[in-house]
């Protein structure tokens, strides 16, 4: 696959103990930091959001104000392996268990997309927004799609990932994780937006990493998103060198950071 | 909004109520015949759906542990593209073949059905597994092993979008250079769930459903998919010519009242085929059946074309496939197209008069050289693709 370069121009970060990117880099976890505020959504959006949908608000958040990218009109490209699972899990709960009628809000809030299109509403963006998974390569498939869209436009993009802990009752718990949401904002080289550069990014390709993923936890690392958070972490860091998106469980896809 | 280079449509293959094979689909379209039927889901109401009832195949061994109703539905897809995957794999390396396809349910059927016999029996299964038969990754593995394709590979999930947005996907990765083919499309299966979500919406029409007339009552769901194959050039059948996507930015679950988003989808797509509206000779409509929809869809189709082009919803004949829509309709456009012929729509032949659209109740035979699909969904997320024949 050829290989695309792009400028990476902000950075996202949520999980338990890390309310931002800053909090990653710094390597001390908060224990008051439990859950995401979705503070960016608007009222009635942030009521109605999943702890995934929150998640997800808050790194597109960080990562879009420090690129100072305008969440009004850029493109946002969202990825979940397993996307709303536990929502769904609660409305089979209702139908199967309780054997009660579902509840509208809870059922229009179950698909993939529910950030995308709460993201885009709090936002009022009416340009383009996707929500896509791709197993344990949705890091790498979130990023090829946003680079595309990179390259057809002066505007950057923003991809987030996260993934909510596997339903319970459906995955052992060996397989499990804790709930991770990481944001990049891509621009094209020589853009405008590409201004503000923390970093130089090639691909997505199929390459051997040279840079080994950041320490964390093993719920935090079988996370489907570990490999999006290795990014940032090289990133934060300052790093140059290859970076696999999958921590070996995909197919392999990775991107070489550089210094800006 | 820049023209693009159009993609070589070389090959497609479809399955839903109407059938399990282009001329079946055909044959019923041209009769008027629906596949709609009283569901037969374990359901506390009554509603009409598009169930496929065609025999499906099973996976080679290899791929047994994947095998749910979606993953055979998925393989009986790419056999049907088969022939023109063939002559794709002896241009284009395999990993220079993508599979970009979209789903909202990806195996919620299956897992839907552990999960019953979990709460029945305490235990899931013996043969369940949620990341081989739930997740979104497991068709993808599936399509991917079937066709040979070794490119990038994932799954749109924007609910009724689904589908469509993978052929923008194509044409940019295509664009980049990163890929020369790629498989497009989707699929879903009817699940009780999604029945029942829909009827807590009040958005499930008791009858099968109804676009555009005055006694429209909601939806009707069914299920199936279609797929694409598009290249960088090549044999082509029709073109992809253009793809617009837009956000209403509006509502989760409603549209825009004024169809704002769809207006905008539509004006992306001619832009970036280089066309104006004028040069589109049929639209195939989102058309769900339910009041909000048809009629925001109507002032946004009239508001950009006027009130002469023929415009049909064909969900009276599959059911709404949901994630498998916007691939099914394009499917559809592609019959316009090659066959010379729109079907009628069914259900409207008591329309609206607020809808100022020509809706044919009958058969349209003529020439259909330039056709509009489109697709809305949950989350203000509009699409519509624009594609002509050669």
């Amino acid at each position: 696959m050829n290989a695309i370069h792009t400028i990476i121009t902000g950075v996202g970060v949520f999980a338990a103990g890390f309310a931002n990117a800053g909090a990653w880099s710094a390597g001390a976890p908060d224990a008051t930091v439990e859950a995401p505020t979705g503070e960016a959504l608007d009222k009635r959006s942030r009521r109605r959001a999943s702890r995934l949908t929150r998640a997800l608000s808050d790194v597109v958040a960080e990562a879009a104000a420090q690129a100072g990218a305008d969440l009004s009109v850029v493109p946002t490209v969202f990825g979940s392996a397993l996307g709303e699972a536990d929502t769904m899990i609660g409305l089979l709960d209702t139908m199967w268990r309780e054997k009660a009628a579902l509840s509208p809000t809870s059922f229009a809030m179950s698909v993939h997309n529910a950030a995308s299109g709460l993201i885009s509403i709090a936002a009022g963006n009416r340009g383009f927004t996707t929500s896509l998974a791709a197993d344990y390569d949705t890091p790498g498939t979130a990023l090829l799609e946003a680079v595309g869209l990179a390259l057809a436009d002066d505007l950057p993009v923003v991809v987030a990932c996260a993934d909510e802990a596997a339903p319970r009752d459906l995955v052992p718990d060996a397989e499990r994780f804790e709930l991770l949401a990481v944001a990049l904002v891509l621009a094209r080289p020589g853009s405008p937006a590409a201004a503000n550069a923390l970093a130089t990014m090639r691909g997505p390709v199929f390459e051997a990493p040279t840079i080994v993923g950041a320490p964390a936890r093993d719920e935090l690392a079988r996370n489907p998103q570990i490999g999006l958070l290795d990014v940032v972490d090289a990133v934060l860091r300052g790093r140059s060198g290859v970076v696999r998106l999958d921590r070996g469980r995909g197919r392999g896809l990775a991107v070489e950071l550089g210094a800006p | 909004m820049p023209s693009a280079k159009p993609l070589a449509i070389t090959g497609y293959s479809v399955l839903n109520a109407l059938g399990a094979s282009r001329e079946a689909v055909l044959d019923a379209l041209a009769a008027g015949r629906t596949g709609l039927a009283p569901a037969t889901l374990p359901l506390p109401f009554e509603t009409a759906a598009g169930a496929v009832t065609a025999a499906l195949p099973e996976l080679p061994a290899a791929l047994a542990p994947w095998s749910t109703k979606v993953a055979r539905m998925a393989a009986h897809l790419v056999a049907g593209i088969e022939p023109a995957l063939a002559k794709a794999r002896e241009r284009w390396r395999p990993e220079r073949i993508a599979v970009l396809m979209g789903t909202s349910t990806a195996g919620a059927e299956a897992t839907e059905q552990a999960y019953k016999t979990y709460v029945e029996e305490g235990a899931l299964p013996a043969d369940y597994d949620f990341r081989r038969q739930h997740t979104y990754g497991a068709v993808l593995h599936v399509v991917g092993e079937l066709a040979g394709a070794r490119g990038p590979a994932w799954m749109v999930s924007t609910a009724c979008t689904s589908s469509a947005k993978p052929f923008a996907s194509a044409q940019r990765l295509i664009a980049a250079g990163l890929i020369d083919a790629a498989i497009v499309g989707g699929i879903d299966t009817l699940c009780a769930m999604t029945l029942q979500g829909f009827h807590s919406l009040g958005a499930l029409d008791s009858r099968p459903c109804r676009p555009f007339s005055t006694e429209r009552a909601g939806i009707s769901i069914g299920e199936g998919g279609a797929l694409v194959l598009v290249e960088r050039d090549g044999d082509a059948r029709a073109l992809v010519e253009g793809v617009g996507e837009s956000s209403d930015a509006y509502h989760i679950s409603a549209p825009h009242p004024e169809g704002q988003g769809a207006t905008d989808a539509m004006a992306r797509a001619l832009a970036q085929a280089g066309v104006a509206p004028g040069d589109i000779d049929h639209v195939n409509a989102h058309g769900t059946g339910t009041r909000l929809n048809d009629t925001a869809e109507a002032k946004a189709i009239a508001g950009l074309f006027g009130g002469d082009v023929p415009v049909v919803s064909t969900k009276g004949y599959t059911g709404h496939t949901l994630g498998a829509a916007g691939a099914t309709e394009v499917a559809m456009a592609l019959f316009a197209i090659e066959e010379g012929f729109v079907p009628a729509s069914l259900g409207a032949e008591d329309k609206d008069p607020a809808i100022a659209l020509t809706i044919p109740t009958a058969t349209t035979r003529g020439r259909f050289r330039r056709v509009l699909s489109n697709s809305f969904a949950f989350g203000g997320n509009n699409v519509s693709v624009i594609v002509r024949g050669v």
